[in-house]
């Protein structure tokens, strides 16, 4: 959220108040990230920083595939759960030659540069026998269930499904 | 502003993003604007030819005014001002 101190506001229609607050709420993307495949989770990073970029709060909820990437054992695998296994050399080639970052350091760099929440579902831990926090990386901000993705998703003004 | 004008412009700060691709020049971006001063003017050298349409879309977008870009020999410089 973005507070914005207006000094038209002040002045013009405000002159009583020694300050105005205008506050403007930031816009929202709301991600349901279905997906565990290093390929998309790449191209989420890119759209995830692109947002930051744009200002917008960004809230990532990580659901049955997805849970499985974020889990702690998972940190660090180049080519997990690739989808395309055919491309999969060719990509991860292209990549590293054209020294893209990995999905994981696109997630860090968004979360360093701009407001990025990412909830692990609660059910997709269980699936993979996460059961805490401390069970997934440490890009993972908290454990939720379906009914905040479902409240959040109504308010974003992009809602993407990866 | 013409290239020759752009060529004569003095700058406040320079972010060399080439060899870095899409979103990094954008990123490297916005992070330097971030430290800059309202008026004062940033340059950008990028290699990725996205770069090209994104950034003074972004730039315009965030209210700062975009003064036009350079082809050099394999990469772009963008001159934004705060």
């Amino acid at each position: 959220m973005a507070v914005v101190y207006c000094e038209f506001f002040h002045s013009y229609l405000c002159p009583q108040l020694k300050t105005t607050k205008l506050i403007i709420m930031a816009k929202k993307m709301t991600i349901a990230l279905y997906t565990g495949s290093f390929d998309k989770l790449t191209a989420t990073g890119v759209i995830i920083n692109g947002a930051v970029a744009d200002d917008m709060d960004v809230e990532i909820f990580v659901l049955l595939m997805g849970a499985n990437a974020f889990k702690k054992e998972n940190v660090g695998k180049t080519d997990h759960m690739a989808e395309l296994a055919d491309k999969k050399e060719e990509f991860l080639a292209s990549l590293q030659q054209l020294k893209i970052p990995t999905w994981m350091e696109y997630f860090q760099q968004a979360k360093e540069m701009g407001n990025v929440k990412i909830y692990i579902c609660g059910l997709a831990g269980k699936v993979w026998n996460g059961l805490t926090l401390g069970d997934f990386n440490e890009l993972a901000d908290d454990i939720c269930g379906i009914a905040e993705y479902v409240a959040s998703a109504q308010t974003a003004d992009v809602n993407l499904f990866i | 502003m013409t290239t020759e004008e752009l060529k004569n412009l003095k700058t406040d700060k320079v972010v060399d993003a080439r060899g870095s691709a899409c979103p990094g020049p954008l990123m490297a971006t916005k992070k330097a604007i971030g430290e800059m001063k309202s008026g004062e003017i940033i340059e950008v050298l990028s290699s990725d030819p996205g770069t090209k349409r994104d950034v003074p879309k972004w730039a315009v977008k965030k209210g700062f005014e975009y003064l036009g870009d350079i082809l050099e020999d394999g990469y772009f410089r963008l001159y934004i001002k705060k």
